[in-house]
């Protein structure tokens, strides 16, 4: 194996912590375990016995907030470069392994961490682990590798963002809500910064983020604790613990007013007005203060039964179509975002008007208790149909544990939201909705420019 | 570790009998609808995918649209609940009803808490069988698909998509856009929309899967709710299909950094002896992902594109073969060339020994993946409901894959992939490319398509 081999004492303090709360944790009816590797990598298994097949989700505490100054989407890239081939697992064999073998496999990067994962019949997950605890230490960075990923990358950034007029609007919002954290850079990263990354800045971010005891395993499926044990020990287990880099504390300072975008594109059929609010996460939240957020974006824009639905779209006649979402799982600030599509001859400021005249009615008042019931009811539910999905199930303690939260976390999360009252809802609505803490951005149609 | 992790990768196979988990039932209906249904206590709740044959190619010709905006309404109010009324009785339930047309078909999915199953299904009953068509909901509705059109403008894809429909059926009805175009859902009435459901929401050739915690003397009784009240009349006919595809390359002009092509040819009937080697085939040409030969020769040859696929659609008049790919404004004619040639040198050629057992064991060992969750099961059985397969196909599908020999490959390839029959519209431009088509190709790539949850990947044939 490659690269340092040494324990740091922070990774060897990190795996007693881990081995200390080695302690099944209930789910309803499903036992959900968890344990740590000698190396530090911490392993979590959802039983699921339904079907003879796995899940196995590999979640790294490394995402874009750890891309270097300047080279902006790093993390993604290198998500990408794990596909690409070790010693013993040359060029496109981790893929053609993984698709020969009936799996199915993928792999996403978020501001706070990169998951990879594969779905299999449950006797191949000894091989995936033995493929993914290779790739964690062996990849081949050679400098082809790195130069022709380069170019899949702004092919993938064309599509997914400079094609789309709201993915280019919504963009430029983060980058404003956020001001210096880079919370406000895009995962995918700028263009011009994508082009800089090269083969020794690769290597260095490999060597200072892909390591077991920067790793929490979730195994979903077909499989028993004990079984998934002795497997990460016969693979996991075998790569050593690295020195990790430390991550960044960044800033997050108040904001002293709102910001307002006003783009107009001819690329643009149809205006949309957009509001983001820098609010608080589930890692640094008052206890139920993101529980009613959660509730409030329920109410406010969840579904057709929502306030913005009722009023903007059916009574009022506004807007054709209007919603409203929380993004709690963050190690930093989440987002509280509304929008509104106008309907034809609707003013983008009478729209706004009225958006801000329901935001405020939760300021000055609570919701009515059916309406607060229905909205919890159907966040509730939400946690049962998760569990249909093995991905999903497994992907709901990956993205808590990544973050700092707990497996409880996870499975405390219905009585939670059972919990939350009126008067909290009404709370959250006057401390987490400032217009300080605001970007709003208006995108408009614009003739096109004579060539 | 080394060793042993090759002796592992090269020694993948699968025996037929892997998919045989699932154990599918087909209780005799309470009306005689066909129903399939997987039972399974684990989880408290209740899935349903069901399919009534009212999809946009029933639309008649002067309305386009139709059958979409009629399914858009059916959870729009019904009986003595006006829209919101009935949005509440739902959502008070944490019921989950999502109506989806396709070409072919009105699409229900229902997913609910076993404790709400009685009102859900009476829900759905009730929408289906006395929709309201409220002015104000059918005015809501048309300001929020005309809306959708107008976005849709803004993607090259899905333009693309639309052009390519509509030059590769011409005038039948699999060629207009689903939802319509903008003259036309203004023109369709609540006259209209009574009228579709009326004949078209029929009990006839219904097709239902369910999967979850509810035993099957209870299930007859949902169904019974949902479905009973429907009409007995048979359901219209679709119209025969005539000349298929448009040989050639059209441009819709769009100013995007990103020119998108949709391309395809004609395809099989489900029915046709020939379809499971046919999806064997275009496994290996362009459904395999990263092990495909478009990928291969676009991507990580060329490096032209994030992504090109190809699939083998089998609608209940037509079989066409469709593909997409995107790619930089100087790439698009290079990119079109390098299709057309992967085409040609698989049609005369066939695959490689390699490439069909790889495209086997893939093929069987992934289909037990989509029987992972009580929705992925119902979407999987009814699409095998909606091309007319019967409930033990389930049991036989990966023994029909494992026989296909590299010949029928080879023959089946030949009569497909034909490149002088490709239809390509292209959503951006193609001028770019003309000055630099010469440029020497330098970059490859390979890396899975970021992001995606395998649980939307689309259902096995």
């Amino acid at each position: 194996m490659g690269g340092s081999v040494e324990f740091s004492k922070a990774t060897v303090a990190a795996a007693l912590i881990a081995l200390a709360w080695s302690v099944p944790v209930h789910a309803q009816d499903t036992k959900v375990f968890q344990f740590a590797l000698q190396n530090g990598m911490q392993v979590v298994v959802v039983p699921d016995h339904r079907a003879p097949i796995v899940t196995q989700m590999l979640w790294y505490r490394v995402g874009s907030v750890d891309d270097p100054p300047g080279l902006s989407g790093m993390a993604h890239f290198f998500e990408h470069m794990m596909f690409r081939g070790t010693a013993s697992v040359p060029n496109d064999q981790f893929a053609q392994t993984v698709a020969r073998n009936g799996g199915e496999e993928n792999a996403f990067t978020s501001h706070d961490y990169t998951c990879f994962y594969e779905q299999i019949a449950k006797d191949r997950l000894k091989l995936m682990m033995q493929l993914d605890a290779d790739r964690m230490v062996n990849l081949d960075l050679s400098d082809p590798n790195v130069n022709t990923e380069r170019a899949v990358v702004l092919e993938e950034r064309r599509m997914r963002t400079d094609n789309d007029p709201q993915a280019l609007m919504h963009e430029q919002m983060e980058a404003a809500l956020h001001l210096s954290h880079p919370y406000g850079r895009p995962v995918i990263g700028w263009p011009e910064e994508i082009r800089h990354i090269g083969r020794l800045e690769a290597r260095d971010f490999y060597l200072h983020h892909y390591a077991p005891n920067n790793a929490i395993l979730v195994v979903a499926g077909d499989v028993t604790a004990e079984e998934v044990r002795a497997d990460a020990e016969a693979t996991y287990e075998k790569v050593p613990a690295r020195a990790l880099v430390p991550r960044a504390e960044f800033a997050q300072p108040p904001r002293l007013g709102e910001t307002r975008l006003a783009v107009a594109r001819p690329d643009v059929k149809v205006p949309v007005f957009n509001r983001l609010y820098r609010v608080v996460s589930y890692t640094g939240a008052k206890p139920g203060e993101a529980e009613a957020l959660e509730v409030l974006a329920q109410l406010m824009g969840g579904d057709a039964t929502s306030i913005f639905y009722k009023e903007l779209v059916v009574k009022r006649r506004l807007a054709s179509d209007a919603g409203a979402s929380y993004e709690g799982y963050a190690r930093d600030a989440g987002e509280f975002g509304v929008y509104a599509v106008p309907r034809p001859g609707v003013r983008l400021d009478v729209l706004e008007q009225a958006v801000d005249a329901i935001i405020k009615s939760y300021t000055v008042a609570p919701p009515s208790a059916a309406d607060l019931e229905r909205a919890k009811t159907q966040l509730v539910a939400d946690a049962t149909y998760q569990r249909d999905s093995q991905y999903s199930f497994a992907s709901a303690y990956g993205q808590a544990l990544v973050i700092g939260l707990t497996a409880d976390d996870v499975e405390d999360w219905p009585q939670r939201i059972r919990a939350v009252t009126g008067e909290s809802v009404q709370q959250a609505a006057i401390h987490d909705l400032l217009k300080r803490e605001a970007v709003t951005g208006i995108l408009t149609p614009a003739p096109a420019q004579r060539s | 570790m080394k060793r042993l992790l090759h002796a592992l990768i090269f020694a993948a196979a699968f025996g037929a009998g892997t998919a045989q988990a699932v154990d599918v039932k087909a209780p005799a209906a309470p009306k005689g609808e066909q129903v399939w249904f997987v039972e399974d206590h684990t989880l408290p709740m209740i899935a349903m995918t069901a399919a009534l044959p009212a999809g946009s190619a029933y639309d008649p010709a002067a309305k386009p649209g139709l059958a979409a905006f009629a399914a858009s309404l059916l959870d729009e109010g019904a009986g003595k609940l006006n829209s919101t009324q009935y949005q509440t009785a739902l959502s008070n339930r944490a019921i989950r009803l999502s109506v989806t047309p396709d070409r072919d078909w009105l699409i229900v999915s229902l997913v609910t808490l076993t404790d709400n199953a009685k009102d859900a299904f009476q829900l759905l009953g009730l929408a289906l069988s006395r929709p309201r068509f409220d002015a104000e909901a059918i005015n809501r509705v048309r300001a929020q698909t005309l809306s959708g059109l107008a976005q849709e403008d803004e993607d090259p894809a899905t333009v693309a998509a639309k052009g390519f429909y509509r030059a590769f059926f011409h005038d039948h009805p699999y060629g207009h856009p689903i939802d319509g175009t903008p003259q036309s859902v203004a023109a369709i009435g609540a006259g209209d929309l009574k009228g579709f459901a009326a004949s078209h929401w029929v009990r006839d050739n219904v097709k239902i899967a369910v999967a979850g915690d509810v035993d099957e003397k209870t299930l007859a009784g949902l169904l019974d709710a949902a479905f009973g009240a429907l009409p007995a009349r048979p359901a219209p006919q679709l119209p025969q299909v005539g000349r298929l595809g448009q040989p050639g390359v059209q441009v819709i002009a769009m100013p995007v950094p990103q020119p998108t092509a949709v391309f395809g040819l004609p395809g099989l009937l489900r029915s046709d002896p020939d379809f499971i080697p046919g999806y064997v085939a275009n496994h290996i040409l362009g459904g395999g992902g990263f092990s495909s030969r478009l990928m291969g020769e676009v991507r990580e040859k060329r490096g032209l594109t994030y992504d090109v696929d190809t699939s083998l659609d089998a609608y209940r008049k037509a079989g066409v073969v469709v593909g997409q790919v995107a790619t930089r404004a100087d790439g698009m004619r290079q990119t079109i060339d390098v299709i057309r040639q992967t085409f040609a040198d698989y049609a005369a050629n066939g695959p490689t020994d390699k490439e069909l057992a790889d495209a086997k064991t893939y093929l069987t060992g992934s289909f037990p993946l989509a029987f992972g969750s009580n929705v992925g099961i119902t979407g999987q059985l009814n699409a095998f409901q909606r091309v007319g397969l019967p409930v033990d196909y389930v049991q036989k599908r990966n023994a029909l894959i494992d026989a296909v020999t590299a010949d029928d490959v080879k023959r089946v390839a030949a009569r497909l992939f034909n490149p002088a029959r490709l239809t390509i519209v292209v959503g951006g431009s193609l001028e770019a490319a003309k000055a630099q088509a010469a440029r020497p190709a330098k970059l490859g790539t390979l890396k899975p398509p970021a992001g995606g949850a395998a649980s939307k990947t689309a259902p096995h044939s």
